[in-house]
Order: C-alpha cells, then sequence, then structure tokens
C-alpha cells in the first residue's frame, strides 16, 4: 500500500510494508472483510496459507476463505457444511422428481402408442437416467461423508 | 473428559496439562490425533476453543464435526476448500432443475398431442367431408410450436452429458 495501512494490518495495528502479503486481499476499504477472516482462522493460519499458494490463486482462495468464515459466523454449528447439506438435500429430491417424471413421460408415450394394449411398458433406460445413475454414485460417497458424525 | 492418565488429542498436542475441564477432550479423543491435528492447522486450537465455549454443549459435537469438515476440504484443497464443493454441487442442482424443465415440457407437449387428437375425434361428421384445406390453418401453427419445443427439448437433453471440467477437477482434489 503506498499510502495508509490495509486492513488487515489496520486491524493488527502494525505497520504495512510494501510486501504485506495480505493487502492485495484485504484492502482498507473493507476492513468487515479482515475481521470475519480473522475470527475463524487468525492473521497467522491466513497468512500461512497464502504464502504456500502461487500468487495467481491468493485472491480466489482469500475470497474461499472469506466465504467461510461469513457462512460460520453466521452458523456457528455447522457453517458452510450446513449450505453443503442444504444442496444435497435439494439434489436428492430433484432427482427423485426427475425420475418421477421421466417415468410418467414414458407411460405417456406408452400410451400413445399401444392405447389398448400395453398400459405400462418397461421403461427403456435413457441416457439421462444412466448419467444421473453415475452422478448418484458420486452423490452417495460425497453424503456418506458428509452425513458421517452429524446424526 | 480428560482421562487420568491420558490427556485428549489436543492436550498432548500442545503439550499441556489435560484438565478434568479440558473443552477438547471430549471431541478430540487421544486416539485420534489427526483430527485435532488438522483443525489446529487450520483454525487454531484458540480459535476453536473459543468457538466451542460460545455454543451450548449439546451443540459442540456437530460444531466439531463441521470444523473437521472444512478443516479437511481446505488441507485436500487450499485455493477453494469447501467452496469448491459447494460449486460443484450447485452446477449439479441447475442441472437437475434444467432436465427437470425440460421432462416437464416433454409432459405438456404429450397432452397437448393427446388433446389435439381427442379434439380432431369430436369433430361433427358433416365437417370431416370439408376439402383438407380447411384443416390447414387449424394445424400448421400447432404443428409448428411442437416442432419448435422438440427442438428445445433436443438442445437441452444433449446437455445431460456436459460437465464442467473445472468442477470436476475440485470434486477429484476434494475426494481422491
Amino acid at each position: 500500500m503506498s499510502s495508509g495501512r490495509c486492513a488487515a494490518c489496520r486491524y493488527l495495528r502494525r505497520r504495512c510494508t510494501q510486501d504485506c502479503i495480505l493487502s492485495p486481499y484485504f484492502p482498507s476499504n473493507n476492513p468487515q472483510r479482515f475481521a470475519s477472516v480473522h475470527r475463524i482462522y487468525g492473521a497467522s493460519n491466513v497468512t500461512k496459507l497464502l504464502q504456500r499458494l502461487p500468487t495467481h490463486l491468493r485472491a480466489e482462495a482469500a475470497d474461499s476463505l472469506y466465504f467461510e468464515a461469513q457462512c460460520r459466523l453466521e452458523d456457528p454449528v455447522y457453517g458452510c457444511v450446513g449450505l453443503i447439506f442444504l444442496l444435497q438435500q435439494q439434489i436428492h429430491s430433484a432427482e427423485s422428481q426427475l425420475i418421477k417424471t421421466q417415468a410418467e413421460i414414458a407411460v405417456m408415450k406408452s400410451q400413445t402408442q399401444h392405447p389398448r394394449t400395453q398400459p405400462f411398458p418397461a421403461i427403456s433406460g435413457s441416457n439421462n437416467l444412466l448419467l444421473q445413475q453415475s452422478d448418484n454414485d458420486a452423490n452417495l460417497s460425497f453424503s456418506n461423508q458428509v452425513s458421517f458424525g452429524f446424526i | 473428559m480428560g482421562s487420568g492418565s491420558s490427556p485428549c488429542a489436543s492436550c498432548k498436542l500442545l503439550r499441556r496439562r489435560c484438565a478434568k475441564d479440558c473443552i477438547f477432550a471430549p471431541y478430540f479423543p487421544s486416539d485420534d490425533p489427526h483430527k485435532f491435528a488438522i483443525v489446529h492447522k487450520v483454525f487454531g486450537a484458540s480459535n476453536v476453543s473459543k468457538m466451542l465455549q460460545e455454543l451450548p454443549v449439546q451443540q459442540r459435537a456437530d460444531a466439531v464435526s463441521s470444523l473437521v469438515y472444512e478443516a479437511n476440504a481446505r488441507v485436500r484443497d487450499p485455493v477453494y476448500g469447501c467452496v469448491g464443493a459447494i460449486s460443484y454441487l450447485q452446477n449439479q442442482v441447475s442441472q437437475l432443475q434444467m432436465q427437470l424443465a425440460v421432462a416437464q415440457t416433454e409432459i405438456l407437449c404429450i397432452q397437448m398431442q393427446h388433446h389435439q387428437e381427442d379434439s380432431a375425434l369430436a369433430l361433427p361428421t358433416q365437417m370431416q367431408h370439408h376439402d383438407d384445406d380447411d384443416y390447414k390453418p387449424f394445424l400448421l401453427p400447432t404443428t409448428h410450436n411442437l416442432d419448435n419445443i422438440s427442438q428445445y427439448i433436443n438442445f437441452a437433453s444433449s446437455s445431460n452429458v456436459i460437465q464442467d471440467p473445472a468442477a470436476t477437477v475440485k470434486r477429484e482434489s476434494l475426494w481422491t
């Protein structure tokens, strides 16, 4: 910072040097950003984490740390893991609804083709369902990881 | 509660005496040192202690579980942490919602087709002897709309196989 301290150095009440690692990601016009991150992670952990990363990835890392810190402040028990759990539930619900809707389509199509002879045809494995199945497998392992320890 | 002889994993790592009322002891037993090590690495012992102190006792176990989860995610993916997983899941939700919208549109199309067929069958017999030209104004606009919707369905369905490679990479970095 050519003039004035970055939000981090201002918060920590220290001199902000020209090569301050935190200043590009915690500008002085947003003091709350560093305050949140500091409260959850601490200045030294944030500094160590950013130091280990190549420069071009530090901005994204700072943003994700801020996001997670905010989630934790809003939900001190689950933090952003609560959001992950919610999204998993939404996926599960959408998948169930999709499978049900596709089954309805199959039945309606068969009624169009064979109105009297075949009321409930075998539902042929559509590409959509097969692809979703492989996605389901990934989701199952994900949800097992998340739900472990919460029940 | 720290046992008489064995300090909890936290006190062992921090090299201090494990008091009877150690706040970490119930959640970081000595047989799993990695659990506290990773939480300490990402959040720091004093921050974790403050967070737990601010919570009622019955919520602390869940809080520790979520902190361990986040810390693991951050160690595996130092740039995005849990945000990578959230981004991937949000993408999945959007894709599923689109697939659902497409499927629901297809149901509407089929219902419209059925309705048309029923309406055609219900026409009085004297009208069926008219020239075919009289039917074109009735059929053509509807057929044209169905074709447009079918094209939309085919286009949208083809996106089922597409996954965001960046999201896949983020997922891989978490779970491999």
